[in-house]
This record gives C-alpha cells, sequence and structure tokens, in this order.
C-alpha cells in the first residue's frame, strides 16, 4: 500500500542536502520557502488555526481525499516522486562529510558522480517542467493538457512552488547548460527523435502519464509545453538577473568546490537531492489542506 | 535438543518482531481515517454530487480593486482565491456537502443568518452559509485585514438564490 499523505509530509527531512540547497537559493526569491514539514504543523500554517478539534477533522478530510484516486493527488505525488531520483546514501555520505555549514565537494563524493550530456540535461530540464504542467492540472483539477491554464498560473505562483522553479532554473537550467539554456533546450527538443526520447530515463519514469499518446505525440506535447513556459523562464532569469556565475555564488552558500570542477557541482545536485520530490510534497499537502477545509 | 514445539514458537515471535519493527510507524491520529478511506468502496467523492464547474457562475465577480481568482476546480467543489493588489486576502468556495454530509451538522445548532440562509462561522478564520441545505459556500480569511464583517459582506455578493436553484 503506498504511504499516507500524513506520513508523506510527517516524514519530509528537516535538514538534508535537498534543504540546504533550496535554503541556498532564498536571495532569489526572498522569503518565499519555509521549509514546513510535519502534517499537523503545516495544517496549522496553511490554515492559521489551533483548535485542535477543527484541525483533526481538516486532516482527517485531506486524507479521504489523498485516498480517493479519482481526485488525483496520488498520481501527482508520484509524479512529484519518480521524477526526482536522488541517491539517498550519496546524500548521506555527503551531509557525514560536512564541514561546519558546508559540503566540500571533493574526493570520493566527486568520483560518485559524471556529469549529465547536455542533450540528457536538456530532456531533464524540460520533463521536469512539463511534470510540473501535469501535477498541477491533477493537483488544481484543470484538464491535463491545458498549457494555457497553466502558463496563465505561473504568474501566480508563490510559496515553495515558486521555489521549486526557481530551483529548475538554476540547477538543471543555468548551472549544467550556462546562460543560453532556454536556446539549448530547445534546439536540442527541436533535433531529437521519438526514439531518443524513449531511450531517456527520465522520461521512461514519467511516459505514462504525459499527454500525447504514442512517442511522437509525447514528445510534441513536451516541445509545445516548453515552448509556452520559456518566455516566463527568460523573464525570471532577466528580472532577477541571474547568470550562472551568479547561482555558483548562492551554492557556495553550502557547497565547496573548486572552480575547475563547476561540471561537477550540478552533476552532485541532480544525484544528491530531491527538490521536487520534496517541495511538491509540500505544495500538494497545502492544496489538499485548502480544500478540506473549505469542504468540513 | 530443541523441541518442535519451542522452535516454532522461537521463529513465531522472532518473525513477529521483525515484521512490527519494519512496518510500524508511530501511532497518528489521522490513523482511523487513513483506515476507513482506504477500505473497500471508500471513496471521498460520492458520483452524485454535483460537478464543480457548475458552481463558477455563482461566484462573485472582482470588484473594487479585489481580484477574484480561480484556484481549484474538482467535482463537487470550486475554490477561487481573492486578492487585493497582488496580495492574496482570502478563500472564496462552494462545495456540495453530498461528499461530506457531516459538514452540516454545524448548521443545526446555529441560529444565525445572511440572506436567510444558516451561517456559521469556523475556527479564527470561516464563515460559511448552507445554501439548500446541500451547499457550503465559505470564505476563510489569508489576512488580518479581512475580517469577519469583510467574510459576511464577501458571502452576500455570490449568487446564493441562483445556486439554491441548482439541481
Amino acid at each position: 500500500m503506498s504511504a499516507s499523505i500524513f506520513e508523506l509530509v510527517d516524514n519530509l527531512p528537516k535538514n538534508n542536502v535537498t534543504t540546504m540547497m533550496l535554503k541556498s537559493l532564498d536571495s532569489i526569491v526572498p522569503g518565499e520557502w519555509e521549509n514546513t514539514v510535519g502534517f499537523v504543523d503545516t495544517i496549522r500554517k496553511v490554515t492559521g488555526e489551533t483548535d485542535e478539534d477543527l484541525i483533526q477533522q481538516i486532516g482527517d478530510r485531506a486524507v479521504w481525499l489523498y485516498n480517493d484516486k479519482s481526485q488525483g493527488y496520488q498520481r501527482a505525488m508520484w509524479l512529484y516522486q519518480t521524477v526526482d531520483r536522488a541517491d539517498k546514501a550519496l546524500g548521506s555520505a555527503a551531509l557525514a562529510n560536512k564541514v561546519g555549514n558546508k559540503i566540500p565537494l571533493v574526493g570520493g563524493l566527486l568520483s560518485k558522480v559524471t556529469p549529465n550530456p547536455d542533450k540528457a540535461q536538456a530532456i531533464d530540464l524540460s520533463i521536469k517542467l512539463v511534470v510540473e504542467l501535469v501535477a498541477f492540472c491533477q493537483i488544481n483539477g484543470i484538464p491535463g493538457d491545458s498549457i494555457g491554464d497553466f502558463v496563465g498560473s505561473l504568474k501566480d505562483y508563490s510559496g515553495e512552488s515558486l521555489m521549486r522553479m526557481a530551483a529548475l532554473v538554476c540547477v538543471d537550467g543555468l548551472i549544467p547548460l550556462g546562460p543560453d539554456f532556454l536556446l539549448k533546450a530547445q534546439s536540442t527538443l527541436g533535433g531529437m527523435s521519438p526514439s531518443d526520447l524513449e531511450s531517456n530515463s527520465t522520461f521512461k519514469g514519467v511516459s505514462d502519464s504525459i499527454p500525447g499518446g504514442n512517442s511522437r505525440g509525447k514528445l510534441n506535447f513536451i516541445g509545445e509545453s516548453f515552448d509556452s513556459v520559456k518566455g516566463w523562464m527568460g523573464d525570471f532569469v532577466r528580472s532577477k538577473n541571474l547568470s550562472p556565475e551568479k547561482v555558483m555564488n548562492n551554492l557556495q552558500g553550502f557547497l565547496e568546490f573548486s572552480d575547475n570542477k563547476l561540471d561537477y557541482v550540478a552533476a552532485f545536485i541532480d544525484v544528491s537531492t530531491n527538490y521536487y520530490e520534496h517541495t511538491g510534497t509540500q505544495t500538494l499537502a497545502r492544496r489538499l489542506i485548502e480544500r478540506a477545509f473549505d469542504e468540513i | 535438543m530443541i523441541s518442535l514445539r519451542k522452535f516454532i514458537a522461537a521463529l513465531v515471535l522472532t518473525s513477529c518482531l521483525l515484521f512490527t519493527s519494519c512496518s510500524q510507524q508511530a501511532p497518528s491520529r489521522f490513523d482511523g481515517a487513513q483506515q476507513d478511506s482506504t477500505s473497500k468502496g471508500a471513496t471521498a467523492v460520492v458520483s452524485k454530487s454535483q460537478s464543480g464547474s457548475a458552481f463558477n457562475r455563482y461566484f462573485p465577480d472582482s470588484a473594487d480593486g479585489y481580484q477574484r481568482v480561480y484556484s481549484q476546480e474538482k467535482k463537487g467543489f470550486a475554490e477561487a482565491k481573492l486578492n487585493q493588489d497582488g496580495k492574496e486576502i482570502a478563500i472564496l468556495s462552494i462545495s456540495d456537502t453530498v461528499n461530506n454530509p457531516s459538514a452540516t451538522d454545524k448548521y443545526q445548532s446555529s441560529s444565525s443568518k445572511i440572506n436567510g440562509y444558516p451561517a456559521v462561522s469556523q475556527g479564527s478564520s470561516g464563515t460559511a452559509v448552507l445554501v439548500n441545505d446541500r451547499y457550503q459556500v465559505k470564505i476563510r480569511s489569508k489576512d488580518s485585514s479581512f475580517g469577519e464583517s469583510d467574510r459576511e459582506a464577501w458571502i452576500k455578493r455570490f449568487d446564493l438564490r441562483g445556486l439554491s436553484k441548482l439541481n
């Protein structure tokens, strides 16, 4: 049986490589993300309510809603979990090597990660974006292929959802692909065949949930989604004045690395963090709790 | 030599220990809901429920510097945010209580009314009315600048009469 929503939220880590990485990005979206963990604490935080009986009723209804598969929450959770394939052992090893507040990216840690080729990285970036779109639709009840509705709502993104998008732009875009990551990703997608897509492991994991029917249709859907969201991402980069150097400076808040190892920073973050799953669980819990309070 | 009975007893005890230590999470106050909602045939939303899209037209329009932004639409439920200068100040919703009949209990003991419909306040942030003994219209404050009287005023801006005719 899959885990209950309260276990998933109760088990969110207070402090690990993922939370350290997200905290290091705080100055890019100041004050948006707070690492609220624990189901009851999340109910208190989201609703502002303190009455225990009311909290119980809200939590109970949220549990019911989550467990009704027709409501889409479990599918969204599965997507957020599946698109992140964090190596928990590497994450723990990195934490164990912490010196002060920083993880030195040296020795054994480095030998365990391999930088992604640009093509694989471009596919990763665009699939994470599509996962956000599909999960957004599942959570909020909008038909799963409503690219327009999703793009419209991006401007309304805040809290942990905005942090997830900021992290996507920074650690899956700017750091591995450089300042022209949007162009690179777009040209990769444009030159790609359905069979290229099928051989990508990130795609394989979530392929069933991507609209479009066959691989060609899914590739088209990924391309269209990327096309529609690239404007928002470009504006985000410009308005925050983001560059790979600036993001690297942020990441140096928790990671110590030498300039000739920049390639490895993205690879290390990719393998040792699950920021999609972490913040995705927080987003889902919030929406579920809001609805539960409305319905009781 | 260990008797067969002792051996089996030891085996059973060891497997019990192994089983419980691997599968047991700390007990939670939500275990009951988890168990009930995963039992055979349990659903949070029933088929006779009204669709969420049917509710949208009864919401108040954006006005006086307030923007209404739809945020969720599921079977039996529709929700919108009320923003002022881009800041979320309240959540507006309509839900069909056929999906959660106990939601109507609180109206039994309430004598207050808004526009003739039974009304309650809930917690420190919510105000709700029950329309046609079925549809719950609720407003929850998200900012301290939006108080109980604002919630009451905005509940009156819903098309409650129209909603009462929805079957």
